[in-house]
């Protein structure tokens, strides 16, 4: 079945973890929500006093839980102002929209052993495979990587996961060349957190001589703001502001615009878009080194114009 | 009569190695050195002996060579070797398509996948041909036509290939005109 219309929900309740992150959770308003494969993020509708944001969070609810969602938020700094409207404004009881789940991080059905490599907040897809895992009797490790303030928190919610994990905090802490440098036929490697985690991990599996099919890599939340820019849509001729905190995509559904996306985090190349005229600066994990170069698609959820203005034919 | 427009069949392209890997094995069913695409650094070669020469072989000249009596032998010793293989290894596979795919299945039983795998036909075109209708495996058939050792029934060999079984389909070639059988050409040399 594909879901396309949103799910309406409302705020269930809001867990402080710590004093960056927050657990939300969420109840269907009318019967109960859809399964989500392991791995699965949704679709945030968060509707400010000023602006709309539309982000995309890991679930952290195993796959069959369909009475409520869950999600962890960190309150980002140099955030685009999503995670601090869900960090100070939200509270239980809000209406909110949720897109249908989607996954594009999903267990190798193929791998007999799993390398799961969390760094940070990027553990929250592993905590809806670990249920998976364990109920098929899979082998699997878990590593995540954090600093020291942080690694109770994680290891609190390993365990209310199953446990079974590693712990590598700043002082301490294995490299992963050394987790991937002897692992048996058919291992598969996933990870997700900061880039230079991600960079790592794929860099240590191809030199112990890795198929890139064994190598999984979910990379959200990359949406940084920017210089600001403008972008005009050929087929209407309308111009359209980007501002600093908004991503391209932001600001052509605030324009009213329908743009199609899905993950949000330059992963899926959905909402990539034919590029006219100006230059761009490529922020996706989609596009080929050739299509980089060729400069004539954008990913709208990510990258920005290196220009003043975009023609984009919309 | 040889195509019949089954289009299914695998392709196997010339070996090459595969830069990408750190450890290389390469098997053959035949007695052949390896390709020499694929000696550009360090490689295990394994090969098999022609039954004229059992009691007569010489030991292997090169390092990481190894001969076996038969492709029998050599298959059991791969399983052996792949359930303690290590991430990293690359598989190169020369033979007959029966033998190409039974490498294929042993080592997809130990965790290699299709980028790790690299198979290329060579020598005899005879295949093994399963019966349909008893699943008994017919070995070394090189005509269009063959008496089903298990069931004696007349197969058609279809161009049908099992990548699971390492082996074409055989079906009953009179079962609407019993008895009305062709004459088997000599197809698969």
């Amino acid at each position: 079945m594909i879901l396309d219309a949103p799910l309406t929900a409302r705020v269930a309740g809001i867990d402080p973890l710590s004093p960056t992150l927050k657990r939300v959770r969420f109840v269907p308003e009318r019967g109960r929500f859809p399964t989500a494969a392991p791995g699965a993020h949704i679709l945030v509708t968060l509707r400010g006093p000023e602006r709309i944001w539309k982000n995309a969070y890991s679930l952290v609810t195993p796959p069959e839980q369909r009475d409520s969602y869950a999600i962890i938020v960190r309150r980002v700094e140099a955030s685009r102002g999503g995670s601090h409207f869900l960090h100070d404004h939200l509270k239980p009881g809000d209406p909110v929209e949720i897109g249908p789940p989607t996954s594009l991080f999903p267990i190798a059905s193929l791998a007999r052993r799993h390398i799961l490599i969390g760094g940070g907040i990027g553990l929250t897809p592993f905590l809806s495979y670990l249920p998976v895992l364990r109920a098929r009797g899979a082998a699997f490790e878990l590593h995540q990587y954090c600093t020291d303030d942080e690694s109770e928190v994680f290891a609190g919610l390993l365990a209310e996961a199953g446990g079974m994990a590693m712990i590598h905090g700043r002082t301490n802490r294995r490299s992963v060349a050394g987790i991937l440098a002897d692992q048996p036929l058919g291992t598969h490697v996933y990870t997700c957190g900061p880039e230079r985690l991600m960079a790592a991990v794929e860099a240590a599996a191809f030199a112990a001589g890795w198929p890139s099919g064994a190598i999984h890599k979910e990379s959200f939340g990359s949406a940084e703001g920017g210089a600001p820019f403008t972008v005009t849509l050929a087929r209407s001729g309308r111009t359209v502001p980007v501002s600093e905190s908004q991503s391209l995509l932001e600001a052509l559904e605030t324009a009213g615009v329908e743009a199609p996306c899905l993950c949000r985090g330059g992963a899926c190349g959905v909402c990539l878009t034919r590029v006219i005229d100006g230059a761009i600066e490529h922020r996706d994990h989609v596009l080929t080194e050739e299509e980089r170069a060729g400069g004539r698609l954008i990913a709208t959820c990510v990258s920005r114009a290196r220009s003043d203005a975009l023609v984009l034919d919309l | 009569m040889t195509d019949q427009g089954i289009k299914s069949r695998p392709i196997y392209a010339a070996l090459r190695r595969d830069p990408s890997g750190r450890r290389h094995l390469y098997v053959s069913a035949g007695a052949e050195p390896p390709p020499p695409a694929l000696c550009d650094g360090p490689l295990e070669g394994w090969s098999v002996g022609p039954p004229t020469a059992e009691g007569t072989r010489t030991p292997p000249e090169r390092e990481g060579e190894r001969r076996f009596r038969s492709a029998s032998q050599l298959k059991a010793t791969l399983a052996r070797r792949l359930a303690t293989e290590r991430m990293g290894l690359r598989l190169y596979a020369e033979g007959p398509e029966d033998f190409l795919w039974d490498v294929f299945g042993i080592a997809q039983e130990h965790g290699l996948g299709r980028q790790e795998v690299f198979l290329k036909q060579a020598g005899t075109l005879a295949r093994r041909v399963q019966c349909v209708h008893c699943k008994t495996l017919n070995e070394g058939v090189s005509t269009t036509i063959v008496r089903c050792a298990g069931c004696g029934a007349n197969l058609f060999v279809r161009d049908h290939f099992s990548r699971r079984l390492s082996a074409f389909q055989g079906v009953k070639v009179d079962a609407e005109q019993p008895g009305d059988v062709p004459p088997a050409e000599r197809a698969y040399p």
